[in-house]
């Protein structure tokens, strides 16, 4: 946290005297400062009061990423879009890693008093892709079917049984990101052509020794030349918005989510079962653009930062996320996650 | 007394005194400076198109002497290439070989004659075609040389110095053959077994080429192939969808070799992934092919279920195109470097084209070696085949779903506008 807060420091005067950027300031401040009375914790008693006060800590950085996204938004003019783009990397890293501790010290408290088979900590060890697929995709399809009208079918095959150990929500995250793109991509491509019924997508699942494998086709007309070098830029980089297609899109998503004030905090579920709520998405945000995804993780979709932290959380562990657009056609998105039983460190 | 281990280890023999390393070769690199300063002037499908179309004597007189000149600019730019890598890569065999083969070329179409009329066009095409069958083998020699010269060169600079050259033997065949191609053409407008289709043709160049059909046409003779003990084999079915249609100027050689390439591996490691007997109905998963129909360029999408890249010897498939054997070990392969000796050391050598792979039924001894060759593995299709496909400034991408199957992307630009990739 103290490395994150010199990264801010180090900014230029200019960029740290933006309110956004300032407010963010303050409370990793506030955080670090928090953390740092803490005392050391040597009994049951005293520990559910430091869970308690953790998981108050975690509330307060939900909106971390949309703020940061305003506030670099707001100061693009100052920084050339490399260094806002190696900032965020480092910062959006860094907050994955440290939730990753509150929360998991947070989810073996609780595991304590109420243990979960299948679970260490905020790690599933019997995680089954296809189920959080389904759940995903019913999120996704309904958001679609309310904003577009139209759902394309999803298929998926390959090794569908597969089961692996991973965090729930960053599987759930990267889903629902590349699942929505697809879903909006096609269903806009759909609505454009006269064909009767969409092309349906395909996701073909692939388990290997240390890896699960994941691949998103759809035949929603893929990405423009121009726009392929930008998706995975965070939203303020690409080209305006008018012809931004369906990724710079996110982009109006984003300032919806900022512009309808600071959406309540959800609660942090440390709970294998998430509930992203889509009914409360819908209330907030009038359409698919605006779409955002509740999780542990805050407010962070519909930024046009989908494509970007998807790859930050796949490559977290040492997997990795690969795009091809075939433009005219559809675009074809490789995830890999490593499997989390071995040893699989990584340097925070 | 312990014998002296550094003894019983033979230096190299120095490669025989040729007219490369004598030391008035030295000397004589003033005139190869001159050439090599001279920028290369790269061409577009379209200007050789243009060019072509309207054929006369005049004008194919012209393209003889464009020829003629610009051959040994191309030539000087890479020989001076070799000249600067480390001296004793180049002393390697096979690299020498190559040095010397260069180096008499540029010396000959340096001092060739200008053209004047037909006639001395003619016996042009015949010194082009002559030098173009001497140099057949350099693909393999090159490949070969390079790879063993892994431990002297970085390999971000072994695989960007052999690309160069291979690219540029790429475009200097493309000129020289399209030469010899217009010249034919324009001797005997319509000879004897003329067919429709030939008019769709500009020396070298397919006017309207048809991507589906050619993927059939490999797909076709891969099915055709047998297995390393001539016992017939069943080959996974192949599905084209997408823009089936796709009609596009290129030429031909430079779509089916990467196409019969790629599908040359997903019906490999279809196979290796799903093991059966002959006699049982085919199990095997479909190879999907998608063409997709793009306003600059055409996509071609193979998806196997091979498997995937499970491989010890590379990390990622970028390393597939790597001619260094420290990013792919499987280049030390004793078979395979056995069979690039071979191949680089016989007449016919290896000119990377689908047709020189199915010469069997020939029963010729050397082109059973050349086929025998494709069949060891050579590690040669892929970075040819991206070669190729970056020539015209394309792109060769291939994506491991690993425990699956590998997709691989072939983007090739449609208009003919891109000036070949050739560096100065």
């Amino acid at each position: 946290m103290a490395a994150r807060i010199r990264a801010l420091e180090s900014l230029p005067y200019i960029v740290g005297v933006n309110p956004f950027i300032s407010r963010l300031y303050t409370i990793y401040r506030e955080s670090l400062d928090a953390l740092l009375r803490e005392k050391e914790v040597t009994t049951l008693e005293e520990n559910d009061e430091f869970v308690r006060r953790l998981q108050g800590l975690v509330e307060s950085h939900a909106n971390d990423i949309p703020i940061m996204a305003k506030g670099f938004q707001e100061c693009k003019r100052y920084m050339t879009p490399s260094a806002v783009s190696a900032f965020l990397d480092g910062a959006i890293r860094s907050r994955i890693g440290t939730r990753l501790i509150g929360e998991q010290h947070v989810a073996i408290s609780r595991s304590l008093s109420h243990p979960t088979p299948g679970q260490v900590g905020v790690v599933q060890t019997d995680l089954k892709p296809r189920e959080m697929i389904q759940h995903c995709a019913a999120f996704v399809a309904e958001l679609c079917e309310s904003t577009l009208g139209v759902v394309p079918q999803l298929v998926v095959d390959g090794m569908v049984d597969a089961t692996f150990s991973y965090i729930p929500v960053h599987l759930e995250y990267i889903l629902t990101e590349l699942l929505k793109n697809a879903y909006r991509a096609t269903a806009e491509h759909h609505l454009r052509l006269p064909t009767p019924t969409p092309p349906s997508i395909t996701l073909t699942l692939s388990r290997t020794p240390s890896f699960l494998s994941f691949r998103i086709r759809d035949g929603g007309g893929g990405i423009a030349p121009a726009h392929l070098a930008h998706v995975f830029s965070y939203a303020f980089t690409t080209a305006g918005v008018e012809d931004g297609g369906p990724y710079a899109m996110q982009h109006v998503g984003g300032q919806a989510a900022l512009d309808a004030g600071a959406p309540p905090p959800p609660s942090p579920s440390t709970s294998p079962s998430l509930s992203p709520a889509p009914a409360l998405a819908e209330s907030v945000f009038t359409e698919i653009s605006a779409t955002s995804l509740r999780s542990s993780m805050g407010t962070i979709a519909g930024l046009g930062y989908g494509l970007p932290l998807a790859r930050l959380y796949a490559s977290y562990f040492g997997g990795g996320l690969e795009l091809v657009s075939l433009y005219g056609h559809g675009t074809d998105v490789f995830v890999k996650l490593r499997s989390l039983e071995g040893g699989a460190d990584v340097l925070l | 007394m312990r014998p002296s281990r550094r003894l019983h280890l033979p230096l190299q023999p120095i490669p025989s005194t040729s007219s490369t390393s004598a030391p008035t070769h030295f000397y004589r690199n003033r005139q190869l400076e001159l050439y090599a300063s001279k920028r290369s002037k790269p061409l577009s499908l379209r200007q050789l198109i243009f060019f072509g179309r309207s054929m006369n004597e005049e004008r194919l007189i012209q393209s003889a002497n464009y020829v003629r000149t610009e051959l040994p600019v191309r030539l000087a730019h890479r020989i001076r290439d070799l000249q600067t890598l480390p001296f004793v890569v180049v002393r390697q065999e096979q690299v020498a070989k190559v040095y010397e083969l260069y180096w008499t070329a540029f010396e000959r179409v340096r001092s060739y004659p200008p053209i004047h009329d037909l006639h001395d066009n003619e016996r042009f095409c015949e010194f082009l075609q002559q030098i173009l069958d001497e140099h057949a083998a350099v693909i393999p020699m090159l490949s070969l040389g390079f790879s063993l010269s892994s431990q002297h060169l970085a390999p971000e600079l072994l695989d960007t110095v052999l690309r160069r050259m291979l690219v540029s033997r790429i475009s200097r065949r493309v000129v020289a053959q399209h030469h010899v191609a217009l010249s034919r053409s324009l001797a005997q407008p319509r000879p004897a077994g003329w067919r429709r289709d030939q008019q769709d043709h500009v020396g070298i160049i397919s006017t309207a080429l048809d991507a589906g059909e050619c993927i059939r046409h490999c797909v076709e003779l891969l099915h055709q192939r047998r297995g390393p003990e001539g016992q017939e084999r069943i080959g996974p079915e192949v599905k084209i969808d997408g823009d089936t249609e796709t009609k596009f100027a290129y030429i031909r050689e430079h779509l089916e070799y990467p196409i019969f390439e790629l599908l040359k591996n997903s019906f490999r490691f279809t196979r290796l992934a799903h093991p059966q007997q002959p006699s049982e109905p085919s199990s095997l998963p479909p190879i999907q092919v998608t063409l997709v129909n793009a306003p600059t360029d055409v996509h071609i999408r193979i998806s196997d279920q091979g498997g995937g890249l499970q491989s010890a010897d590379v990390v990622t498939p970028s390393d597939l195109y790597s001619f260094s054997h420290l990013r792919n070990k499987a280049r030390l392969a004793s078979d395979r470097l056995a069979a690039l000796k071979k191949a680089s050391m016989s007449s016919r050598g290896m000119m990377a084209t689908v047709q020189e792979q199915l010469r069997s039924e020939e029963g010729e001894e050397e082109a059973q070696a050349v086929e025998a060759a494709s069949r060891t593995h050579l590690g040669i299709g892929l970075p040819m085949s991206k070669i190729y496909a970056e020539y015209f400034r394309g792109g060769l991408h291939l994506v491991s779903l690993d425990g699956y199957g590998v997709d691989a992307y072939l983007r090739l630009p449609k208009l003919g506008t891109m000036l070949e990739d050739i560096e100065v």
